[in-house]
């Protein structure tokens, strides 16, 4: 063989290969688009696309500990509307700042109840989390439409919310920092902390972590946890952005985020993975989306290049594993 | 002797910047049993992987019958006829026996569905030509069958694809001595009718009585190839290990020196699988687990460490300074593959899983500790590893097995529970490891080892508890714990021990 070079070990990069993937993929995205609309460059634009990428980022933060573990939560659609609806509820039940505003903190307690709902059908009563919580997300919906269906509740954001989702902090939109604190605490969570070691350790061999007696179940229901908190955190700033809460407004979001995970290289089967790539994947799914968009692409070609792009990159992670 | 089947020249394997095979020059003829020996890291397992086509050569060139291969997969080189049964067991748990020997390539009807009545027969020759038809249940699922059993099958299915070239990496390593024989013979038959066996095993006497020749690897490098009985044990470890070993076994303790009772079994019953099992551990001593394999020597340690349900009787820990019920355990797992590591993992995160007290507050790991401590366990237990970073399955099976024992070392058990740690371990690594067990059990440890390996019972244990059909057979220690003794307990035929064979004389 004369390829013996390629064998020698390479030097360590900054980020890793599927990070590295999306953030090539995105730079081409923005050339292209570029090309066509010179307006595609300006620091407005750009800001946007990643102003309506937050939402999609901070669902897929919560995807990734849960997706990190071999799981997955598909209750991500009913728990972002849930969130939000209730929040807004609170809001509207008093005009008071201070009775409005705990509807934060109501939609985030009811993010982490779902949350811990979900952990414990998955972790104890040990059911597939695909069927558990595709099931909870059906009854939260039932729920929620039983209780506001089918006439206008209060839907108005807060104050806070309205400022979480429109507002900006020294130009840069708040939302976009609420997405880097939210980042910046998974990042720290799954590399400095023993909770985020042991994370990595169920997700490789849940077997082999009981015999070492690290906490399983405890890892798993405070994933789930986090996954809810960040879905209805998600919704709540949907809420403030779009001016109100709705039916299905989370739809949009459930298979996303989990893309925006994959694409960023973390493996389905969980244990593998490293969140800078969840947050490039989160921007290389929306900056595609706008491009589409801009180009007046019609549904289906979307729908393919949305197909085709997933096809690719996680074609080329699994030829690149199955090399080495 | 036949001719040369396979030629190797020049033949290198690089990982990054790892040498795993440096430029070998190897031959082997056809209808000969050829040992390869080495110890740990030695390349024996990487040659076998090249010649199996699970991994290519970085350089050099294989040939099989003087045509040159180049084995892109396990199955192009099955097409050469060349077959492996590797050290780790492949077999899948949830299909039945038959299935498992048929999986390569299963017989089909005609409506291009698998024949399960062919799969069947099919099986039933391949057992009865191994010698083990009575045995086997081809019917059975594989998960319910022992490990030695599972080993058998795995055989099974290598032989099914009437190999040429039959490569065993540690095939016969988890086989009960009830087992090796038929294979033995199996492989002598296969012998004769030309077929080239190449044969990794760290265990000398068997390789002593099957292989006509021997190559011994070291460090990546082919030393040299001998005819079998050309070189004496001694000269044959010495090349091995470039260094003589005086004695693998340490020295054993007084039992005057035995500490306090660490763990009491009192009457231990799980469902038809135990019976009444009593005995006592006391600190200092190392007692093993004997016996034919599958007579609940491994469920008693599961049920010790509380890892059954439905368990009758009792089971009583001490810590350290006596008091009941605090003393802490390990259980050291019989599959290093499935229940002591994380395989994809760093070294580093396999180490520290047990400890991660000691290098974090409040749940924040501080990574400077953290890495002082991964590396004191490293130069504790001499883990041969360059990068703390690189993964745990790219280690030497002796190497992976330090990384468990190192990551509950570090918590400090006082009771250390054992399943075959040593299966599959080369002959260096072995003495270290029974080195350690004894330091550990000199310095206040009690431990309770399961081993198939007789000469391990005898030579490290002070005392060896036999098991048949889930209850203890007898207890040997002493000048009674002799391979004899062990033997007819095992099998129920009575225990002779010196004082009853005086009062016979």
């Amino acid at each position: 063989m004369s390829d013996v070079s390629v064998t020698k070990a390479r030097p360590k990069l900054p980020v890793d290969g599927p990070t590295l993937a999306n953030i090539l993929a995105i730079l081409a995205l923005l050339v292209i688009g570029g090309l066509q609309y010179p307006q595609f460059f300006s620091p407005t634009y750009l800001a946007q696309q990643l102003q309506t990428g937050a939402f999609l980022g901070i669902v897929s933060a919560g995807a990734m500990l849960v997706i990190l573990l071999g799981h997955i939560d598909l209750s991500v659609p009913w728990t972002m509307t849930a969130g939000a609806t209730v929040a807004t509820a609170v809001v509207g039940s008093d005009p008071q700042p201070w009775i409005s505003e705990t509807g934060l903190l109501a939609g985030l307690l009811v993010g982490a109840t779902i949350g811990l709902v979900n952990g414990i059908g998955v972790a104890i009563l040990r059911i597939p989390s695909m069927i558990w919580t595709l099931a909870t997300n059906n009854v939260i919906l039932g729920v929620l439409v039983y209780f506001s269906g089918y006439y206008a509740r209060a839907s108005q954001p807060s104050t806070l919310m309205t400022w979480f989702g429109t507002g900006r902090t020294a130009g840069l939109p708040n939302i976009l920092i609420a997405w880097a604190v939210v980042s910046l605490v998974v990042l720290f969570v799954l590399r400095r902390t023993t909770y985020g070691r042991n994370i990595y350790m169920v997700g490789t061999s849940e077997v082999t972590a009981y015999l070492t007696r690290l906490p399983a179940r405890g890892v798993i229901v405070a994933s789930f946890v986090f996954a809810g908190l960040c879905s209805a955190f998600a919704g709540m700033l949907l809420a403030g952005y779009a001016g109100q809460s709705y039916q299905r407004m989370g739809d949009p979001y459930l298979l996303p985020g989990i893309a925006a995970v994959v694409l960023g290289g973390t493996s389905l089967f969980g244990g593998r993975g490293n969140y800078s790539g969840t947050v490039a994947g989160a921007i290389l799914i929306t900056l595609l989306a706008s491009v589409l968009s801009i180009m007046q692409a019609p549904e289906a070609l979307k729908q393919i290049a949305y197909g085709v792009v997933i096809i690719v990159m996680v074609g080329f992670y699994s030829l690149r594993d199955t090399r080495s | 002797m036949g001719d040369p089947i396979l030629e190797l020249s020049g033949v290198g394997k690089r990982y990054g910047g790892i040498v795993a095979l440096d430029s070998v020059d190897f031959k082997a003829r056809s209808g000969s049993i050829h040992a390869i020996l080495g110890e740990n890291g030695a390349g024996k397992s990487t040659l076998m992987k090249l010649l199996a086509g699970t991994i290519r050569p970085s350089e050099g060139q294989m040939k099989v019958d003087g045509a040159p291969v180049d084995f892109r997969s396990p199955t192009e080189a099955a097409r050469a006829g060349v077959v492996c049964i590797f050290q780790e067991l492949s077999v899948i748990p949830d299909l039945s026996v038959a299935a498992n020997v048929c999986l390569a390539d299963p017989p089909r009807t005609r409506f291009g569905l698998i024949d399960r009545t062919r799969q069947i027969q099919i099986a039933r020759r391949i057992f009865a030509d191994m010698g083990v038809g009575q045995d086997i249940d081809v019917d059975a699922r594989c998960s319910e069958l022992p490990l030695s059993k599972r080993q058998l099958v795995e055989i099974a299915k290598a032989l099914v694809r009437n190999p040429r070239i039959l490569i065993l990496d540690e095939a016969t390593s988890a086989l009960t001595a009830s087992d090796v024989q038929p294979v033995m013979r199996l492989l002598r038959r296969l012998r004769d009718q030309g077929v080239l066996i190449l044969l990794i095993s760290h265990r000398m006497h068997e390789i002593d009585e099957l292989a006509d020749t021997c190559s011994v690897f070291r460090n990546g490098r082919h030393v040299e190839t001998y005819r079998s009985g050309a070189r004496t044990d001694q000269q044959v470890v010495q090349m091995m290990i470039g260094r003589p070993i005086e004695q693998i076994y340490p020295q054993k303790s007084d039992p005057a020196t035995f500490g306090p009772t660490r763990l009491l079994v009192d009457r231990l019953s799980w469902t038809d699988r135990l019976k009444n099992i009593s005995f006592e551990l006391r600190a200092g001593e190392i007692v093993g687990l004997g016996g034919l394999d599958g007579q609940g020597q491994q469920e008693i340690l599961e049920a010790v460490s509380g890892l059954l349900i439905g368990v009758e009787g009792t089971v009583t820990l001490h810590g350290g300074d006596g008091t009941t019920g605090t003393g802490s355990f390990a259980l050291v797992s019989e599959d290093r593959k499935t229940g002591g590591l994380f395989l994809p993992l760093s070294v580093g995160r396999n180490l520290t899983a047990t400890g991660q007290g000691a290098f974090s507050r409040f749940g924040i790991v501080d990574r400077k500790r953290e890495q002082a401590y991964a590396r004191g366990l490293v130069d504790k237990l001499q883990i041969k590893v360059g990068d703390l970073d690189s993964a745990v399955e790219t280690l030497s099976g002796g190497n992976q097995q330090k990384v468990v024992l190192a990551k509950w070392l570090a918590v400090d058990p006082d009771i250390l529970l054992l399943i075959d740690p040593t299966r599959g371990i080369d002959v260096g690594t072995k003495q270290e490891i029974y080195r350690l067990l004894r330091d550990l059990a000199a310095a206040g440890k009690a431990i309770l080892i399961y081993s198939t390996d007789y000469d391990e019972l005898i030579g490290l244990c002070d005392r060896a508890l036999i098991v048949y059909d889930g209850q203890i057979a007898a207890s040997l220690e002493g000048a009674a714990l002799t391979e004899e003794n062990i033997l007819s307990s095992a099998l129920r035929l009575g225990v002779t021990s010196p004082a009853m064979q005086e009062a016979r004389a």
